[in-house]
Protein backbone atom coordinates (compact mmCIF):
# COMPACT_ATOMS: atom_id res chain seq x y z
CA UNK A 1 0.00 0.00 0.00
CA UNK A 2 2.91 2.23 1.18
CA UNK A 3 5.09 1.15 -1.85
CA UNK A 4 1.43 2.09 -4.20
CA UNK A 5 0.77 5.28 -3.15
CA UNK A 6 4.64 6.64 -3.33
CA UNK A 7 4.79 5.29 -6.96
CA UNK A 8 1.55 7.50 -7.59
CA UNK A 9 3.33 10.23 -5.29
CA UNK A 10 6.48 10.24 -7.68
CA UNK A 11 4.90 9.63 -11.00
CA UNK A 12 2.84 12.54 -10.25
CA UNK A 13 5.75 14.69 -8.59
CA UNK A 14 7.27 13.86 -12.12
CA UNK A 15 4.55 14.59 -14.02
CA UNK A 16 4.02 18.02 -12.29
CA UNK A 17 7.83 19.28 -13.17
CA UNK A 18 6.96 18.48 -16.86
CA UNK A 19 3.46 19.93 -16.78
CA UNK A 20 4.20 23.02 -14.37
CA UNK A 21 6.78 24.26 -14.20
CA UNK A 22 7.28 27.28 -16.35
CA UNK A 23 10.80 27.84 -18.80
CA UNK A 24 13.13 29.97 -16.47
CA UNK A 25 14.53 33.03 -17.57
CA UNK A 26 18.08 32.67 -19.16
CA UNK A 27 17.50 28.85 -18.36
CA UNK A 28 14.63 27.48 -20.37
CA UNK A 29 13.60 23.96 -19.89
CA UNK A 30 17.00 23.69 -18.80
CA UNK A 31 15.49 24.56 -15.36
CA UNK A 32 13.61 21.43 -14.33
CA UNK A 33 17.42 19.41 -13.57
CA UNK A 34 17.13 22.05 -10.86
CA UNK A 35 14.19 20.00 -9.28
CA UNK A 36 16.18 16.63 -8.92
CA UNK A 37 19.53 18.44 -8.52
CA UNK A 38 17.94 20.56 -5.46
CA UNK A 39 16.14 17.32 -3.48
CA UNK A 40 18.80 15.28 -3.87
CA UNK A 41 21.15 17.39 -2.33
CA UNK A 42 19.29 17.92 0.41
CA UNK A 43 18.46 14.66 1.23
CA UNK A 44 22.19 13.30 0.82
CA UNK A 45 23.29 15.94 3.99
CA UNK A 46 19.74 14.57 5.62
CA UNK A 47 21.15 11.24 4.96
CA UNK A 48 24.55 11.53 6.26
CA UNK A 49 23.42 13.27 9.33
CA UNK A 50 20.56 10.45 10.14
CA UNK A 51 23.05 8.08 9.82
CA UNK A 52 25.13 10.17 12.67
CA UNK A 53 22.43 10.12 14.78
CA UNK A 54 22.01 5.99 14.41
CA UNK A 55 25.60 5.44 14.91
CA UNK A 56 25.65 7.76 18.25
CA UNK A 57 22.36 5.52 19.50
CA UNK A 58 24.68 2.52 18.33
CA UNK A 59 27.37 3.98 20.73
CA UNK A 60 24.56 4.03 23.36
CA UNK A 61 22.70 0.99 23.34
CA UNK A 62 24.69 -1.58 21.24
CA UNK A 63 22.25 -2.76 19.64
CA UNK A 64 23.07 -4.13 16.18
CA UNK A 65 19.70 -2.93 14.54
CA UNK A 66 20.59 1.04 14.91
CA UNK A 67 24.59 -0.23 13.23
CA UNK A 68 22.19 -1.36 10.24
CA UNK A 69 20.03 1.79 10.44
CA UNK A 70 23.24 4.01 10.08
CA UNK A 71 25.08 2.25 7.85
CA UNK A 72 21.96 2.16 5.51
CA UNK A 73 21.37 6.01 5.83
CA UNK A 74 24.76 6.76 4.94
CA UNK A 75 25.04 4.39 1.79
CA UNK A 76 22.16 6.02 0.22
CA UNK A 77 23.18 9.53 1.73
CA UNK A 78 26.37 8.78 -0.77
CA UNK A 79 23.75 7.33 -3.65
CA UNK A 80 22.37 10.46 -3.66
CA UNK A 81 25.16 12.62 -3.30
CA UNK A 82 26.50 11.10 -6.41
CA UNK A 83 23.01 11.92 -8.15
CA UNK A 84 23.70 15.18 -6.97
CA UNK A 85 27.14 15.07 -8.55
CA UNK A 86 26.06 14.13 -11.69
CA UNK A 87 22.87 16.20 -12.32
CA UNK A 88 25.21 19.14 -11.10
CA UNK A 89 27.78 17.87 -13.48
CA UNK A 90 25.45 17.56 -16.71
CA UNK A 91 23.92 21.34 -15.72
CA UNK A 92 27.50 22.59 -15.36
CA UNK A 93 27.74 21.56 -18.62
CA UNK A 94 24.73 23.39 -20.35
CA UNK A 95 25.32 26.37 -18.12
CA UNK A 96 29.07 27.30 -17.19
CA UNK A 97 29.74 25.33 -20.40
CA UNK A 98 32.14 22.28 -18.53
CA UNK A 99 31.03 19.12 -17.10
CA UNK A 100 34.15 19.17 -14.30
CA UNK A 101 36.21 22.23 -13.34
CA UNK A 102 37.16 22.12 -10.05
CA UNK A 103 35.23 24.62 -8.60
CA UNK A 104 34.83 24.86 -5.17
CA UNK A 105 31.30 23.03 -5.18
CA UNK A 106 32.76 20.48 -7.00
CA UNK A 107 36.03 19.89 -4.91
CA UNK A 108 33.95 20.21 -1.59
CA UNK A 109 31.56 17.55 -3.05
CA UNK A 110 34.32 15.33 -4.32
CA UNK A 111 35.56 15.43 -1.14
CA UNK A 112 32.65 14.33 0.40
CA UNK A 113 32.11 11.27 -1.77
CA UNK A 114 35.75 10.45 -0.53
CA UNK A 115 34.86 10.63 3.05
CA UNK A 116 31.84 8.09 2.85
CA UNK A 117 33.39 5.70 0.30
CA UNK A 118 36.31 5.32 3.19
CA UNK A 119 33.31 4.84 5.34
CA UNK A 120 32.05 1.27 2.75
CA UNK A 121 35.95 0.22 3.08
CA UNK A 122 36.23 0.67 6.42
CA UNK A 123 33.16 -1.52 7.11
CA UNK A 124 34.14 -4.38 4.42
CA UNK A 125 37.55 -4.59 6.84
CA UNK A 126 36.15 -5.46 9.59
CA UNK A 127 35.04 -9.21 9.96
CA UNK A 128 33.66 -8.77 13.71
CA UNK A 129 29.91 -7.07 13.96
CA UNK A 130 30.53 -5.61 17.10
CA UNK A 131 33.85 -3.87 16.01
CA UNK A 132 32.71 -2.94 12.35
CA UNK A 133 30.01 -1.67 14.26
CA UNK A 134 31.57 0.55 16.86
CA UNK A 135 34.12 1.56 14.80
CA UNK A 136 31.97 2.58 11.75
CA UNK A 137 30.16 4.76 14.32
CA UNK A 138 32.85 6.50 15.26
CA UNK A 139 33.90 6.74 12.01
CA UNK A 140 30.21 8.24 10.82
CA UNK A 141 30.27 11.01 13.77
CA UNK A 142 33.60 12.11 12.86
CA UNK A 143 32.16 12.64 9.10
CA UNK A 144 29.23 14.41 9.59
CA UNK A 145 31.03 16.94 11.48
CA UNK A 146 32.66 17.81 7.97
CA UNK A 147 29.58 17.76 5.82
CA UNK A 148 28.01 21.54 7.05
CA UNK A 149 31.50 22.97 6.54
CA UNK A 150 31.88 21.02 3.44
CA UNK A 151 28.12 21.49 2.11
CA UNK A 152 27.19 24.88 3.68
CA UNK A 153 30.12 27.04 4.61
CA UNK A 154 33.11 26.54 1.71
CA UNK A 155 31.14 27.13 -0.98
CA UNK A 156 29.31 30.42 0.27
CA UNK A 157 33.27 31.93 1.32
CA UNK A 158 34.42 31.44 -2.29
CA UNK A 159 33.86 32.33 -5.27
CA UNK A 160 32.35 29.30 -7.21
CA UNK A 161 29.90 29.45 -10.85
CA UNK A 162 27.28 27.66 -8.78
CA UNK A 163 24.52 29.41 -8.67
CA UNK A 164 23.56 30.90 -5.00
CA UNK A 165 22.31 28.57 -2.88
CA UNK A 166 18.36 29.03 -2.47
CA UNK A 167 19.15 29.85 1.18
CA UNK A 168 21.25 31.83 0.62
CA UNK A 169 23.01 35.06 2.27
CA UNK A 170 20.49 37.67 1.96
CA UNK A 171 17.90 34.94 3.30
CA UNK A 172 15.44 35.92 0.46
CA UNK A 173 14.46 32.67 -1.84
CA UNK A 174 14.06 34.24 -5.11
CA UNK A 175 12.50 31.51 -6.96
CA UNK A 176 9.50 32.03 -8.83
CA UNK A 177 5.99 31.02 -6.66
CA UNK A 178 5.07 27.86 -8.98
CA UNK A 179 8.61 26.90 -9.09
CA UNK A 180 8.98 27.14 -5.49
CA UNK A 181 5.98 24.96 -4.66
CA UNK A 182 7.05 22.00 -7.44
CA UNK A 183 10.31 22.24 -5.64
CA UNK A 184 8.68 21.70 -2.17
CA UNK A 185 6.72 18.92 -3.51
CA UNK A 186 9.82 17.15 -4.77
CA UNK A 187 11.73 17.50 -2.13
CA UNK A 188 8.61 15.62 -0.08
CA UNK A 189 8.92 13.43 -2.81
CA UNK A 190 12.20 12.28 -2.58
CA UNK A 191 12.56 12.40 1.51
CA UNK A 192 9.41 10.09 1.59
CA UNK A 193 11.59 7.73 -0.78
CA UNK A 194 14.36 7.79 1.58
CA UNK A 195 12.50 7.01 4.36
CA UNK A 196 11.05 4.20 2.91
CA UNK A 197 13.80 2.47 1.97
CA UNK A 198 15.50 3.60 5.15
CA UNK A 199 13.31 2.02 7.27
CA UNK A 200 12.20 -0.96 5.31
CA UNK A 201 13.22 -3.01 7.56
CA UNK A 202 13.64 -1.62 11.03
CA UNK A 203 14.62 -4.34 13.22
CA UNK A 204 16.73 -6.46 11.30
CA UNK A 205 20.18 -6.88 11.11
CA UNK A 206 22.27 -6.18 7.80
CA UNK A 207 25.51 -7.93 7.13
CA UNK B 1 23.80 11.38 27.51
CA UNK B 2 26.63 11.49 30.48
CA UNK B 3 29.22 14.03 30.91
CA UNK B 4 31.68 11.75 28.89
CA UNK B 5 29.42 11.74 25.44
CA UNK B 6 28.73 15.41 25.81
CA UNK B 7 32.84 15.83 26.37
CA UNK B 8 33.52 12.97 23.18
CA UNK B 9 31.46 14.94 21.35
CA UNK B 10 32.38 18.28 21.77
CA UNK B 11 35.93 16.87 21.21
CA UNK B 12 34.89 15.39 17.59
CA UNK B 13 33.19 18.88 16.59
CA UNK B 14 36.41 20.71 17.57
CA UNK B 15 38.79 18.79 15.79
CA UNK B 16 36.28 18.21 12.64
CA UNK B 17 35.74 21.71 12.40
CA UNK B 18 39.49 22.85 13.11
CA UNK B 19 40.80 20.67 10.38
CA UNK B 20 38.03 21.74 7.40
CA UNK B 21 39.07 25.00 8.46
CA UNK B 22 42.56 24.23 8.03
CA UNK B 23 42.02 22.81 4.84
CA UNK B 24 39.75 25.08 3.18
CA UNK B 25 42.83 27.66 2.29
CA UNK B 26 43.71 24.86 -0.53
CA UNK B 27 39.84 25.14 -2.06
CA UNK B 28 39.88 28.05 -4.41
CA UNK B 29 41.03 27.23 -8.35
CA UNK B 30 40.68 30.70 -9.35
CA UNK B 31 42.82 33.74 -9.38
CA UNK B 32 42.42 37.23 -8.54
CA UNK B 33 43.44 39.84 -12.24
CA UNK B 34 45.92 41.83 -9.87
CA UNK B 35 48.09 37.73 -9.32
CA UNK B 36 47.28 36.95 -13.19
CA UNK B 37 49.46 39.77 -14.31
CA UNK B 38 52.79 38.36 -12.51
CA UNK B 39 51.82 34.78 -13.45
CA UNK B 40 53.21 32.85 -16.66
CA UNK B 41 51.85 29.45 -16.41
CA UNK B 42 48.10 28.40 -16.75
CA UNK B 43 45.71 29.74 -14.75
CA UNK B 44 41.96 30.25 -14.23
CA UNK B 45 41.05 34.26 -13.25
CA UNK B 46 37.57 35.00 -12.67
CA UNK B 47 36.44 38.28 -12.95
CA UNK B 48 33.18 40.90 -13.36
CA UNK B 49 32.35 40.74 -17.49
CA UNK B 50 32.77 44.44 -18.59
CA UNK B 51 29.29 45.06 -20.79
CA UNK B 52 28.96 47.85 -22.67
CA UNK B 53 28.88 47.28 -26.25
CA UNK B 54 31.99 48.50 -27.62
CA UNK B 55 34.41 45.79 -25.73
CA UNK B 56 33.01 42.56 -27.07
CA UNK B 57 33.73 42.59 -30.66
CA UNK B 58 35.03 40.16 -32.78
CA UNK B 59 38.41 41.38 -34.78
CA UNK B 60 39.71 40.73 -38.24
CA UNK B 61 41.09 37.63 -37.70
CA UNK B 62 38.38 36.26 -35.91
CA UNK B 63 39.32 36.34 -32.46
CA UNK B 64 36.91 37.77 -29.64
CA UNK B 65 38.43 40.64 -27.76
CA UNK B 66 36.33 41.47 -23.95
CA UNK B 67 36.88 42.81 -20.72
CA UNK B 68 36.98 41.58 -17.15
CA UNK B 69 37.33 43.68 -14.43
CA UNK B 70 37.88 43.11 -10.32
CA UNK B 71 36.30 44.81 -7.39
CA UNK B 72 38.88 47.26 -7.68
CA UNK B 73 38.42 48.27 -11.21
CA UNK B 74 41.63 46.50 -12.12
CA UNK B 75 40.79 45.39 -15.95
CA UNK B 76 42.10 42.64 -17.96
CA UNK B 77 41.56 42.12 -21.78
CA UNK B 78 40.95 38.99 -22.63
CA UNK B 79 41.21 37.14 -26.45
CA UNK B 80 39.86 33.78 -27.04
CA UNK B 81 40.10 32.33 -30.31
CA UNK B 82 36.69 30.29 -31.05
CA UNK B 83 32.79 30.86 -30.74
CA UNK B 84 31.26 33.14 -28.32
CA UNK B 85 29.48 30.94 -25.52
CA UNK B 86 25.37 31.16 -26.14
CA UNK B 87 23.69 34.18 -23.79
CA UNK B 88 27.59 34.95 -22.95
CA UNK B 89 26.44 38.84 -22.40
CA UNK B 90 24.22 37.36 -19.83
CA UNK B 91 27.15 36.61 -17.81
CA UNK B 92 27.94 38.17 -14.46
CA UNK B 93 31.37 36.36 -13.84
CA UNK B 94 33.51 35.05 -16.22
CA UNK B 95 36.24 32.75 -15.83
CA UNK B 96 38.61 32.15 -18.28
CA UNK B 97 41.33 29.73 -18.69
CA UNK B 98 44.52 30.19 -20.65
CA UNK B 99 47.64 32.79 -20.34
CA UNK B 100 48.74 36.20 -19.94
CA UNK B 101 51.44 37.08 -22.32
CA UNK B 102 52.15 40.60 -23.86
CA UNK B 103 49.50 42.48 -22.05
CA UNK B 104 46.70 39.93 -23.30
CA UNK B 105 44.85 37.26 -21.70
CA UNK B 106 44.83 34.28 -24.08
CA UNK B 107 41.60 32.34 -23.43
CA UNK B 108 41.75 28.49 -24.09
CA UNK B 109 38.71 28.15 -22.67
CA UNK B 110 35.81 30.35 -21.17
CA UNK B 111 33.27 29.43 -18.18
CA UNK B 112 30.38 31.74 -17.60
CA UNK B 113 28.37 32.11 -14.09
CA UNK B 114 24.72 33.07 -14.87
CA UNK B 115 22.22 34.62 -12.84
CA UNK B 116 20.04 32.33 -11.33
CA UNK B 117 16.85 33.96 -10.57
CA UNK B 118 14.39 30.99 -11.55
CA UNK B 119 12.10 33.10 -12.49
CA UNK B 120 9.28 32.72 -15.49
CA UNK B 121 10.71 33.56 -18.87
CA UNK B 122 10.08 37.15 -19.60
CA UNK B 123 9.41 38.30 -16.31
CA UNK B 124 12.16 40.34 -15.60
Amino acid sequence: MINLSLTVFTAATIWGVFYFVPPAEGLGGLVRIAFFHIPVAWVSVLAFFLSAWWAFRYLQTSRLSYDSISSRSAAMGFVFCLCATISGAVFAKLTWGAYWNWDPRQITIFILLFIYGAYFALRSSIVDRAVKAKLSAIYSLFSCVAVPFLVFVIPRYYFSLHPEPLLNKNGSIQMDSVMLLVLLICLCNITCIFFRVLYRRKNVIDE
Amino acid sequence: MNKRHVFILVLIVLVGGYSMYEFSASLNPYITIRKVKVSHSTVQVKGHLVKDEASIMYDAQHMLHFNLMDETGELLAVSYAGEKPRDFERATDVVVIGKYENQQFHADKILMKCPSKYQKEGTL
